[in-house]
């Protein structure tokens, strides 16, 4: 009896441990070094605020910012969209679970080449002299190379896009196979047309899917730096972006009292998606 | 690298090597491990007092760098001659001055930049080198030392290496203006910068930085993305188009970054910048793909768009060139034999085969003077001294870079970087300039 | 829906996934075209003639800058052990939340946290947290715990999921048979989880062999793969960077394949057995 009392306290314990030591501990590290002081060459312990000071009060951080957000929301938008129809596809209309795996597996493969090569592969594709405007131009759609492809707003939705999709597949997909069809059955027998029975009974369900999924797509897109910086050419900033910027340069605290922002904003972010969710009871 | 054409190269330096044993064998084999003999030693067995000595003793040296001059290639050439193993990790530009500072431990051997060392030696991580044990310091480029390439040159603004070379003792961190006996960095390779441009693309003719603004070129010109650097990229260009006038451009104040800055966002809203690029690999693809016809540019990514078959030039303009450098630092914690070792590695570094060998690349050595006795006649005559090539120009690896009657872009050694007109710069207002960098990314 | 008749719903969303799944792989066919480059073509557009010169070069030869070899094997191995730690610690994490225990909650909120905190706060934490302490960074240490606080997340999540549909009777109905705590586990319960555990491998592996931003700053002396191809991207690279892309999807195809072929047999003999 006080075996199976103190178990889950054993087997959490790695997990905990873990978290502390690689989570708790590093963040906590930030928090203090964002109290800094710095200088072009050193960092030195202090207690000055200077670092929160300039960020919040510079308008740059604001616009960058403001753009990480909107690049956040329309890449949420679509992926969301796009993830939730593939999930959708796969849940109900591919009915062995091997040709499930298979196809997951399919859309797996690529991620398995570095994403930095993939990177670089844009260019060519998406290049003015690239395939699709090669193609498109063959095809006799436009007479002038689109500009627009690479090194842009689109070009960096697009890249996110890519990359970030199947997390959003996947909670989708799971939580669509828990929902028992009895209940679409009788849905449908109570009259209902195929609409009717998506926005009543599917997507109220697959809610807490679309929940995991949007804070998977949400924190990846609000932390990323290395997407933006290829695909928009460095034409374009993200928070992460700068705060990359700033470690490089050494400015250790200025970085680290962004982190701290950007996490408070993050920890905002998906609160509000956990008060409209309770994943862990409804996953 | 193929298996092929190594065996090309490195019988060619075997063969060169034994054409100098003539003259240089009785002079040399006096100096103690004279590593320059390695070429030769490889090839017949003759082995000077060094190589038995780590081979016996294995030492490991650990070097991080950007891939510029962090080449496998060294590596394998230094092991046969020293029998050190170097273990080579290629970082980008942000990474190397991270791990400095922050990784003291993780290397031994650090190649870095000369702006980045004004921020990194400070920290305490690297120690000094002593100038006593450096075999060809007296013949190691004055622009690294005194900082003039002649007496009556003039030293170029922003960090210019000479600034940042010494420190005033052997455990001090403070930079001293003039030369001691402790160096910060050996220099390993230094070039001037230019704008790289598609001759078949621009359609006109090249000559100053302001070029670049010209409103037919609009969406498809370039540059750095790195602050340092890309600042005085832009200033170069407001200097020219007569936005800016400089006190220092390596040093500015807070009103001329932001006249500058604020004048970079203008023309970036304008729409006239295609990318900003940050490793050197980016700048080639941007230019061989055709995204953009004019950028700043590295001369060996000039030569690679060209080794595809590409036109490019390295356009020489009138406001000179924008020039930097880079050079092996030692970390604090090395001590007895590594220490030993890693000097022993310096020496070889500039006693010629590797300054050959990034000659080779369109780079420049330290010591030009070592390095000429690896390097054909013909090959020293088209690098350094400007004139027109009479056989083919082969890269390292031996692929054809410029086919016989080539000349270089820019002309000499003394034409190029005694038109040095700034170095890449940390400057005192660092802190707010990168600020106004960001501002200029996000805008 | 599932039904037997197919309607128009299946075509479009049927045009609509294979949509999804050539865009999943457009960047990959300009991999796969450039890694056929001639021997002076270079990562973009134009080919310079057609050869096999990339992936000789990729398996045969050394690089000027870099060591592909060396970088993947480290790759490799962390892959690895992330892989087995996170389905050893995320399975007995999922155990552990099966029952009420005292701060399972803040445990479930520190894990979603490991989460949503960005990569590269991690990555620069986990770095300054070793100098403060003044330990060396290590890809197999430091390197290795960056990787967990990513891959633990979706392997406690994805445990919630199948333990919140795991049907306790099975349990029950092993304990009624007399059997102890750990026969129903290694007997009933491993068994029906083992296909998520592979899944939770799977994903943690992916993560891992493709993490860059949590490495960046706690990798140590030595360079992961990401990390290395993008350090050789300070040197002029060649198309031997897509000739690896090249190998790497040739390969995990492969290895699916030969996958579902060995699954395909042992379903049949198994049904054989059953059959006879």
């Amino acid at each position: 009896m006080t075996l199976s009392r103190i178990a889950p306290y054993l087997q959490a314990t790695p997990l905990t441990a873990i978290l502390a030591a690689f989570l708790v501990l590093p963040i906590a590290t930030i928090v203090m070094v964002s109290f800094w002081d710095y200088d072009s060459i050193q960092i030195f312990p202090a207690f000055v605020f200077t670092n929160y000071e300039e960020t919040i009060t510079s308008p740059v951080t604001w616009s960058i910012y403001l753009n990480t957000l909107k690049y956040t929301v329309i890449v949420w938008a679509v992926t969301l969209v796009i993830g939730f129809w593939v999930a959708y596809y796969l849940a109900f209309h591919i009915r062995s679970a091997t040709a499930q795996m298979v196809l997951f597996l399919v859309c797996t493969v690529p991620f398995l080449t570095s994403n930095i090569i993939r990177m670089i592969s844009w260019i060519p594709f998406l290049g003015r002299n690239g395939l699709l405007n090669q193609s498109l131009m063959q095809m006799g759609l436009i007479d002038q190379p689109l500009e627009f492809l690479l090194f842009s707003d689109f070009a960096v939705v697009l890249a996110m896009v890519h990359l970030y999709t199947l997390f959003m597949v996947t909670p989708i997909f799971n939580t669509l196979m828990r929902i028992d069809r009895a209940l679409i059955e009788a849905a449908r027998d109570a009259g209902a047309n195929a609409f009717q029975i998506l926005t009543n009974v599917i997507i109220p369900l697959a809610k807490p899917g679309i929940a995991i999924g949007s804070i998977f797509v949400v924190t990846l897109v609000m932390g990323d730096f290395i997407t933006v910086r290829f695909m928009s050419g460095g034409q374009s900033a993200s928070v992460g972006l700068m705060m990359a910027n700033q470690i490089a340069l050494l400015q250790y605290p200025a970085a680290a009292a962004n982190a701290v922002i950007l996490l408070i904003l993050v920890l905002l972010l998906v609160g509000g998606i956990l008060r409209i969710v309770n994943i862990r009871k409804e996953l | 690298m193929s298996q092929k054409t190594t065996d090309r190269t490195g019988a060619a330096g075997a063969n060169k090597a034994a054409g100098k044993q003539a003259k240089g064998l009785s002079r040399r084999s006096v100096l103690k491990g004279a590593a320059a003999l390695g070429g030769l030693a490889a090839g017949s067995g003759a082995v000077t007092g060094f190589p038995t000595i780590w081979a016996q003793n294995p030492i490991t040296l650990r070097q991080f760098g950007t891939g510029v001059s962090n080449l496998n290639a060294i590596a394998e050439k230094c092991k046969a001659d020293l029998g050190i193993t170097l273990q080579m990790t290629a970082l980008d530009s942000d990474a190397v001055s991270q791990r400095v500072v922050t990784q003291a431990n993780s290397f031994d051997v650090a190649d870095i930049e000369y702006w980045i060392c004004k921020k990194v030696f400070p920290a305490g991580t690297l120690q000094p080198m002593d100038v006593k044990k450096i075999k060809f310091y007296d013949q190691i480029v004055p622009i690294f030392t005194t900082g003039k390439l002649t007496p009556e040159s003039k030293i170029a603004q922003g960090t210019a290496p000479n600034t940042v070379s010494f420190v005033e003792g052997a455990d001090s961190k403070k930079f001293s203006p003039t030369p001691t006996q402790w160096m910060t960095l050996i220099p390993t390779i230094y070039n001037a910068d230019t704008l790289g441009i598609r001759p078949d693309l621009v359609g006109r003719p090249i000559k100053n930085w302001k070029d670049i603004l010209d409103p037919a070129f609009k969406g498809k010109t370039s540059i750095l993305n790195i602050p340092s650097i890309g600042i005085m990229d832009a200033a170069m260009i407001c200097e020219s188009a007569g936005i800016a006038k400089y006190a220092d451009k390596g040093n500015m104040t807070k009103a001329e970054i932001d006249t500058t800055i604020d004048f970079l966002i203008k023309t970036k809203k304008a729409g006239q910048f295609r990318a900003f690029w940050k490793t050197f690999d980016e700048s080639v693809n941007l230019m061989a793909s055709g995204e953009v016809v004019i950028q700043s540019m590295w001369s060996p990514a000039v030569a690679a768009v060209r080794s595809k078959g590409i036109p490019c030039v390295y356009q020489p303009l009138e406001e000179g060139y924008r020039a930097w450098g880079g050079g092996l630092g030692l970390a604090k914690h090395l001590k007895g034999a590594q220490l030993d070792a890693a000097y022993e590695y310096i020496n070889w570094y500039l006693s010629g085969w590797v300054g050959a060998y990034l000659n080779r690349q369109g780079y420049y050595s330290a010591v030009l003077s070592t390095a000429e006795k690896y390097m054909t006649p013909d090959e020293w005559a088209f690098w350094m001294l400007g004139q027109p090539a009479k056989t083919d120009i082969l890269s390292p690896e031996g692929k054809v870079m410029y086919t016989a009657g080539a000349v270089r872009d820019g002309g000499s050694f003394q034409d190029r970087m005694g038109a040095v007109a700034c170095w890449n710069s940390v400057m005192d207002e660092d802190r707010y300039m990168v600020r106004r960098w960001n501002e200029f990314i996000a805008a | 829906m599932n039904s037997e008749r197919r309607g128009l719903g299946f075509y479009v969303l049927t045009a609509f996934f294979v949509l999804f799944v050539l865009f999943l792989y457009g960047p990959m066919t300009t991999i796969f075209i450039l890694s056929f480059q001639g021997p002076n073509g270079g990562l973009t557009f134009p080919m310079n003639g057609v050869s096999l010169r990339w992936f000789e070069n990729l398996l045969f030869e050394q690089q000027a800058v870099g060591d592909f070899g060396g970088a993947f094997a480290r790759s490799l191995i962390l892959g690895v052990m992330t892989m087995l730690t996170t389905v050893v610690v995320s399975l007995l994490a999922g155990l552990a939340f099966r029952r009420r225990f005292l701060g399972s909650g803040p445990l479930f909120y520190l894990t979603i946290a490991s989460l949503i905190v960005p990569s590269i706060l991690i990555s620069l934490g986990i770095g300054l947290a070793f100098q403060v302490v003044g330990l060396e960074p290590a890809w197999y240490t430091s390197g290795f715990g960056a990787h967990l606080t990513w891959t633990l997340p979706f392997g406690l999540l994805i445990m919630f999921a199948v333990f919140n549909r795991f049907n306790p009777a099975y349990e029950e109905a092993a304990r009624d048979l007399g059997a102890t705590p750990w026969q129903t586990f290694a007997h009933v319960v491993l068994p029906i989880i083992l296909p998520s555990l592979i899944g939770v491998g799977l994903f943690g592996f992916t993560l891992s062999y493709d993490e860059f931003a949590r490495t960046l700053m706690t990798a140590g002396t030595f360079n992961t793969l990401p990390l290395e191809i993008y350090g050789m991207t300070t040197n002029v690279t060649t198309p031997v960077l897509y000739a690896l892309g090249t190998v790497t999807t040739v390969f995990s195809m492969a290895v699916i394949l030969v996958s579902l072929a060995a699954i395909a047999v042992l379903r049949k003999r198994r049904a054989r057995r059953i059959a006879g």
